[in-house]
């Protein structure tokens, strides 16, 4: 789907600075190189960011996303906790929140949505969030993901770029498959860059990083990762499915990486493969990367100590091999020097 | 020297209007923006229902008919190339200017601005506009005709090869909350039904599936129309297309459920037609504007009373025919294009007595 | 910390992480909280990490307190929401789809034109998985089929992937509805009837025991080696450090910090607890020890045997 065409009813206002940073359960979990990746970028852009306020009680929590997706959370209780984040923004005064997570997006902007249908749903959660911890209810002005301040910094980044998108021995520009998190594009399709079905959010990226995007029939296609059915290991045989037809779908167009947005794609559409090789024989191969760590590689950053490919089931080499990214593999599990032996307990 | 009656659109009801005026001794002044004749009818391949069809299949064959014995009454004055520009005055006295530098003092307007078909290229999960093997049902009708580009064989835009898997996808751009479109376009069904059993009877080893909500086959004739397409093979499944999808090869992959078997259904097929809804016409807006009538919620111009005076618009004097208050066949186009002429010339008579 | 076994029966905090269910069974509430939280805030002594937690998460220990604390907190406070969901309970299902907050917005009219089923992920995985007839049952207003619903695992067959909304002609919230369907379930103690929905007991204590003692849904050291065979060997190396590799990177395992891992403050525990509290989640949570200690009690098996069942169950 030629993704250069985006109707201009979905073009929306991205912030230019000053924004709150809310960190992600998934990748804090297993990807925690990539979202400290977006702190980096901020700063390398020269833009404003908080994580939390200044005093103990104002930092920052999850937004219960993925136990709400896992229906352990009534909506109140959500409502309360973004109101509370929301809140914790405001003390620092900024008034745009950008998400490292696409869950936590949809569940911000589910929240505003809410205030917007339920009458008298504004005043009821501001009296709640009183009695609760006595914060009050402020709206903030925007809710973006943290991918859209990339999008719309594409071209001040693409211009810091030490490496582009093609392989440096033939030129070729590389083709990669862009991944758009479900819950970035589909749940309010109206709020993501392009709609739900021309995404332009990565493939704008791929673009202008000089790379081609690929086009294949279950290029929308969810990575299956659901919440409780990846959570709950005998449920996780439909991840596999999911993952599976994707790989299968997009094999013919020999993609030499996919790129994500999503915690939840990024950690699944990568660690499956193993699976994947495991059940069926066939080794895919291909690298899987979220758009901070593709930035952060381009950007020429260290792959280990800053980018943490290591972290990653498909080696991410032969890709950096192709980029012409030197790296030295004798560092890919070294510790950082002066880590804390962890004491015993007394 | 009784004033003409001014009609906007040459189409097939605006032509009846004239007919019909000219029959009754009512001059006519003939309005229309293109430089033919006719509207939307000339690429017909063919008109339905197949009893009672008058002979004429062709849909220029229609048109012409109707433009021969136009032109050879005096009583109707055809401007072609030519738009409305401004309106004024009041019934039956009113002062319509043309964009060839015209004035028509005329004692009563009828609007049959017709409609235009539902562009889908904004829904982008069928691909249209992207994928050469996704067509529009326009594009399928003037494949299909002899004096269209491929001489009425059914091909792939995307090599040229024979299609012989045929997907048609019904409700593209109507009943969809969605996108602001509630409403039923009302033909689509029937149009459909039509092309996919023209195919099936060119080329019985075709694989024609018609992918429908409903079947809304509804007038007189339709239903057998529906019948006879199944008896030629067409097969219908109910469930609503939620994608296509090019595959290396160029065919379309295409997803539904089939709702009445409770099983997904995923299918392969040379080329994908979207039966698209219907939209009024284009600068629809802008006429209401400048004469000064109101649209209905479905955007289509609204009549003053629905039982009584079906084809008054919301301004004295100014009145409607055609597909400008909805989406109907060609029959009740012509059916309206006679009862507006008749309505108007009763009106005009009283008003100057 | 040493103790002096021979006084009256205090139970030391480092002695707490080996016993089973049953020896918790006996020690009081505070003295259970106060000891986790003692093991939990203690610092290393270079300052800088909290080396405790790694043997607190996910342990028999962890959830008793929890249950403990969860259960005092929906008894001492009365909160608006806590009402609306206990009374929420006794009522109809055909009550909760008119009422419930996310429910009664998420469909007016249904077309069952098939559109989401098309498209969903989980209804080609399943065969018996119709996201359109999960509509009918909730349009027909009828409270056996509802029940029925309920009471199913295929209520917890969709993956919350939204794949349904941007398509559905009528603008329908496909993906709000099952996840209001089945809080329902739960708060019926319906979960009970699938294996599915037990699996919802050990959701309780993987995510909810992490909001609860981390205000973060996953928790680093949740996805070992041993627990995602499918990951690989390359992950199972990546995990053997993993401590080691955030460090490196930046995060925070365990330590204070804006990233990954992180150790929050008490004070924002406690309000983030308060949300949690206020919105009337607790009622779901209390529910789900009750219905379990129940289903315990019926196989014959400890309250931890459950637990480990569920999570292997399917």
């Amino acid at each position: 789907m030629a993704t250069a065409m985006i109707a201009p009813e979905t073009i929306k206002e991205i912030p230019e600075n000053d924004f709150f940073l809310t960190p992600s359960c998934i990748l804090g979990a297993i990807n925690p190189g990539t979202e400290i990746l977006i702190s980096r970028i901020y700063d390398l852009l020269g833009l404003r960011w908080k994580a939390a306020g200044d005093r103990p009680e104002s930092q920052c929590t999850c937004c219960t996303g993925f136990s709400s997706h896992g229906d352990l959370i009534s909506i109140e209780s959500t409502l309360l906790v973004t109101a509370r984040l929301w809140s914790v923004a405001a003390e620092v005064g900024i008034e745009n929140i950008t998400t490292a997570c696409v869950t936590s997006y949809a569940i911000h902007n589910e929240c505003l949505e809410m205030y917007h249908h339920e009458p008298g749903l504004h005043e009821r959660v501001d009296r709640w969030l009183q009695q609760a911890c006595g914060r009050r209810l402020q709206l903030p002005k925007h809710v973006v993901h943290a991918s859209d301040i990339m999008y719309r910094n594409r071209q001040a980044l693409a211009e810091k770029l030490r490496y582009r998108l093609v392989d440096h021995n033939t030129g070729r520009p590389l083709r990669i498959v862009d991944h758009v998190g479900c819950h970035y594009a589909k749940v309010f399709p109206e709020k993501a860059i392009g709609g739900s079905e021309s995404c332009d959010v990565l493939a704008g990226l791929i673009r202008a990083w000089g790379g081609e995007t690929v086009d294949y029939p279950e290029r929308r296609h969810c990575c299956g990762m659901g919440f409780r059915q990846c959570a709950i290991r005998p449920n996780r045989g439909y991840t596999m499915a999911c993952v599976l037809k994707k790989l299968e779908s997009m094999e013919p167009w020999k993609p030499d990486a996919i790129l994500t947005n999503c915690p939840g794609c990024n950690l699944f559409l990568d660690k499956e493969q193993w699976a994947i090789l495991q059940m069926t024989g066939v080794e895919y191969n291909i690298p899987t990367l979220s758009y901070t760590e593709l930035a952060g590689l381009l950007l020429g950053w260290d792959p280990y100590d800053v980018v943490g490919i290591q972290g990653h089931t498909v080696p991410v080499e032969p890709l950096l091999d192709k980029l012409g990214i030197p790296y030295d593999k004798s560092k890919e599990w070294i510790k950082k020097e002066n880590q804390e032996a962890t004491s015993e307990l007394a | 020297m009784t004033k003409p009656v001014c009609i906007i659109g040459g189409g097939v009801a605006g032509m009846q209007v004239a007919l019909t005026l000219g029959s009754l001794g009512m001059p006519s002044v003939l309005v229309e923006k293109s430089s033919v004749l006719g509207g939307r009818v000339p690429i017909l391949s063919r008109t339905f229902p197949f009893f009672n069809d008058d002979g004429f299949n062709d849909g220029k064959k229609f048109t012409d008919s109707l433009e021969r014995d136009l032109r050879s009454t005096p009583l109707a004055d055809i401007h072609l190339g030519t738009a409305v520009t401004a309106l004024r005055g009041d019934f039956p006295n009113f002062t319509v200017e043309l964009s060839d530098g015209n004035f028509v003092s005329a004692g009563a307007v009828i609007v049959a601005t017709g409609f235009t078909p539902f562009d889908p290229t904004s829904l982008k999960e069928y691909g249209y506009g992207v994928y050469p093997n996704v067509i529009t049902a326009s594009e399928l009708e003037w494949m299909l005709n002899q004096r269209g580009p491929t001489g009425g064989r059914l091909v792939r835009p995307s090599d040229g090869k024979e299609a012989q898997r045929l997907a048609i996808v019904f409700c593209v751009g109507s009943r969809n909350k969605r996108i602001g479109a509630p409403f039923c376009s009302r033909i689509c069904c029937s149009y459909s039904t039509k092309q996919a059993s023209t195919v099936m009877e060119r080329n019985p080893k075709a694989f024609v599936v018609c992918f429908y909500m409903d079947v809304r086959t509804y007038d007189r004739g339709f239903e057998e129309m529906y019948s006879l397409a199944q008896e030629r093979g067409v097969r219908y499944i109910r469930g609503r297309v939620s994608m296509c999808r090019q595959l290396p090869d160029g065919s379309v992959s295409v997803r539904a459920e089939n709702t009445l078997l409770n099983r997904p259904f995923a299918g392969e097929f040379d080329l994908v037609s979207l039966s698209t809804g219907m939209r009024p016409c284009q600068d629809v807006n802008h006429l209401a504007h400048l004469l000064g009538i109101s649209c209905g919620p479905d955007g289509f111009f609204l009549c003053r009373e629905w039982f009584r005076h079906p084809h008054d618009a919301t301004r004295d004097g100014v009145f409607l025919a055609g597909c400008a208050t909805g989406m109907k066949p060609i029959r009740n186009c012509m059916i309206d294009g006679a009862a507006v002429a008749a309505r108007v010339t009763a009106l005009l008579r009283e008003a100057q007595a | 910390m040493k103790g002096d076994g021979a006084a009256a029966p205090k139970m030391l905090p480092s002695d707490l992480l080996s016993k089973k269910h049953e020896e918790l069974d006996l020690i009081p509430d505070s003295e259970l909280v106060t000891a986790y939280e003692q093991l939990r805030d203690e610092e290393s002594s270079a300052g800088d990490a909290y080396p405790n937690i790694r043997y607190l998460y996910g342990t028999s220990l962890e959830r008793e307190k929890d249950r403990r604390e969860i259960r005092a907190q929906a008894e001492s406070c009365e909160t608006e929401m806590q009402q609306w969901y206990e009374k929420a309970r006794n009522e109809p299902c055909t009550w909760w789809l008119k009422n419930h907050l996310v429910a009664k917005h998420a469909l007016k009219s249904c077309l069952a034109c098939g559109v989401c089923t098309a498209q969903c992920p989980a209804a080609q995985y399943y065969p018996e998985y119709n996201p359109r007839i999960i509509l009918d049952t909730a349009l027909s207003d009828n409270e056996q089929r509802l029940v029925e619903l309920l009471k199913s695992d295929v209520l917890w067959y969709c993956g919350q992937c939204s794949s349904c909304k941007p398509l559905c002609p009528l603008g329908n919230n496909l993906m709000g509805l099952i996840s209001s369907l089945r809080f329902l379930a739960q708060l019926k103690g319906y979960h009970l009837h699938s294996v599915r929905g037990r699996q919802q007991y050990a959701m309780r204590h993987l995510c909810g025991g992490n909001l609860w003692n981390r205000a973060c849904s996953l928790y680093f050291r949740n996805v070992t080696a041993e627990g995602h065979p499918d990951f690989g060997p390359r992950h199972a190396k990546y995990q053997s450090d993993a401590e080691g590799q955030m460090v490196r990177l930046g995060a925070n395992p365990d330590r204070p910090g804006h990233f990954g891992g992180r150790k929050l403050s008490p004070q924002t525990l406690a309000e983030f607890r308060s949300c949690l509290a206020s919105g009337g989640t607790l009622v779901l949570w209390n529910q789900l020890e009750e219905c379990a200690s129940e289903d315990a009690g019926a196989s014959g098996i400890s309250i931890d045997e459950y637990h480990d069942r569920v999570h292997r169950e399917g």
